[in-house]
């Protein structure tokens, strides 16, 4: 479980503030798939970035359940991987000092076979292509073996056909190992085909909240689905342009 | 209409490409056109023999000096000497450099010193060197120390700067620490940087050692040079330069072929710089 509360984060931007978040208040419960649609610039990465912990709110509260300290899993919108490691090894980089040597291996092993690049484990990221890199970032952020998994728009980069695989590969990831996903993305189709709820974001709040109620594997093209999509579009559509607090 | 022609047959009408010739060894080529022309100025006695010996007189005399152990005991002080600064400025240059980056505090406070010594060139520092040290080796290491230590300290302390933030966040995410953070993103990010100050440095360090021997010294490759200068031994003199040259180069060379194992992931879109 992941809570958030009243979080704020402000930004000066060439002398102006702008509040990038207003005021979210959400729960993940464990096993959840959420994802967050909204227009450019209202504020999705911020979300992510503060619950990953890359950067502090400036006010509003941040909480989980069980808090050893775990890490929590992140795949950016760029694979970022280290140019100077074999994939086996950018994967690695998660399990790295937190796992002895061979659950290390074993973990990184499940997660590359998990996202169908087991035979790519020794190649080096340039000899991969862009949805290849997309996956090896995807395992190394299983492979921290977390139990939360913040996704900022993964497929946004990818063209239609990969990204529709990478997108059944994530269902049945998630389904198998029930990890608590947020996934952010402006793609409202997307987010009605993977989330068992979306979150609908304008100017730094949390404007609608949808919930998806429809048995995996989904056809893009059920009624139910549509009518979501419908729904958030109507929303962010009806929202008032950012404002500058 | 479209039709799909599967062939491998040039497009019709199109101009065959430009046919690939292997590049021709100019080089070499430029190179004996050099010794040709050295050989026959002094066959013709342009210039006396005293001044520019004959290419196999020299070639004679290199012989000799191998034979005798004088070139060999030479190069081997020289290249003692080099081993032994270039490490030592690797030593300080590469962990201050670390350091700069880490703590922007500690860098701003030394910047103008480094910025001033950057600008005094090791040679001008010689005189001062031989007063403080002496002309024994403290001073040659001195030297070579100087010379070498801002090419990598400055080359890493760049590559250092500009790895990129989104690397180092994909560590933060990992839980990894600060220490692991330099260690396994930072570094090896700037490595093609360092490698660069690495090859640039080693060839400073190798021109400087030379004019130290030159100046004050009683073994090394610069000595036998200078010596050879006082006993007008001309030949001596042109073989020392070429040995001098000739290990530059084949010592880069080494350098080059270390750092394409080091770092496999550099294309060749960066040549690692040059001296
Ligand atoms: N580091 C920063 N410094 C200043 N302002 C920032 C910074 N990061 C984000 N902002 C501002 O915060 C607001 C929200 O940005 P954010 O990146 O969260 O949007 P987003 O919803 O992820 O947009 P997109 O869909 O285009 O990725 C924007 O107005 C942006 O200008
Ligand atoms: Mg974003």
């Amino acid at each position: 479980m992941l809570e958030v509360a009243g979080l704020r984060k402000v930004y000066d931007v060439a002398g102006r503030t702008v509040a990038a978040l207003d005021g979210v208040t959400l729960a993940l419960p464990g096993g959840s798939f959420t994802a967050v649609v909204g227009r450019s610039g209202c504020g999705k990465t911020t979300l992510l970035r503060l619950l990953a912990g890359l950067e502090d709110p400036t006010g509003g509260a941040i909480r989980r359940s069980s808090d050893r300290g775990e890490p929590i899993g992140v795949v950016f919108q760029e694979p970022r991987l280290m140019p100077w490691l074999t994939v086996n090894d950018n994967v690695a980089l998660g399990v790295a000092g937190r796992l002895e040597e061979r659950a290390a291996a074993e973990r990184v092993g499940s997660a590359l076979a998990l996202v169908g690049l087991g035979a790519f484990a020794a190649a080096r990221p340039d000899q991969l292509s862009g949805g290849m890199a997309q996956r090896v970032a995807v395992a190394r952020a299983l492979a921290i073996g977390a139990e939360i998994v913040l996704m900022d728009e993964p497929f946004g980069a990818l063209d239609a056909f990969t990204r529709r695989t990478l997108q059944r590969e994530l269902v049945e990831i998630w389904r198998a190992k029930r990890p608590t996903i947020l996934f952010v993305t402006h793609d409202v189709e997307e987010a009605a085909l993977l989330a068992e709820r979306v979150l609908v974001m304008e100017a730094g709040r949390l404007i609608d909240d949808v919930a998806v109620d429809r048995p995996h594997p989904r056809s893009p093209i059920d009624p139910a689905l549509l009518a979501v999509r419908e729904r958030v579009l109507a929303a962010v559509t009806g929202a008032p342009e950012p404002v500058l607090a | 209409m479209i039709r799909i022609i599967n062939s491998t047959r040039p497009w019709p009408g199109g101009r065959p490409g430009p046919a690939r010739r292997p590049p021709l060894p100019f080089g070499p080529v430029v190179f004996a056109a050099l010794v040709a022309a050295w050989w026959l100025a002094s066959v013709l006695e342009l210039a006396p023999p005293f001044l520019l010996p004959a290419p196999d007189v020299v070639f004679a005399t290199a012989r000799d000096l191998a034979l005798d152990g004088t070139l060999f005991r030479h190069l081997q002080v020289s290249l003692l000497r080099i081993a032994a600064g270039f490490l030592g400025a690797t030593a300080i240059a590469l962990p201050l450099a670390v350091a700069f980056g880490l703590w922007p505090a500690f860098a701003r406070s030394l910047d103008p010193l480094v910025e001033f010594l950057r600008h005094v060139p090791p040679l001008a520092l010689i005189p001062l060197l031989i007063l403080w040290l002496g002309i024994g080796e403290a001073q040659k290491l001195a030297v070579i120390i100087l010379a070498a230590f801002f090419p990598i300290f400055l080359n890493a302390g760049t590559g250092i700067a500009q790895c990129d933030p989104k690397l180092v966040e994909v560590g933060r995410v990992c839980g990894l620490g600060r220490a692991a953070i330099v260690r396994r993103i930072v570094l090896p990010a700037a490595l093609p940087a360092i490698l660069v100050g690495l090859r640039l440095g080693f060839g400073y360090s190798w021109r400087a050692l030379v004019g130290a021997e030159l100046i004050a010294a009683s073994s090394g490759l610069g000595y036998m040079i200078v010596n050879a200068e006082n006993l007008a031994r001309t030949d001596i003199v042109i073989v020392g330069i070429l040995a001098i040259g000739l290990l530059g180069v084949a010592l880069d060379r080494v350098g080059r072929i270390l750092a394409r194992r080091m770092a496999p992931w550099i294309r060749s879109e960066l040549d690692l710089g040059r001296a």
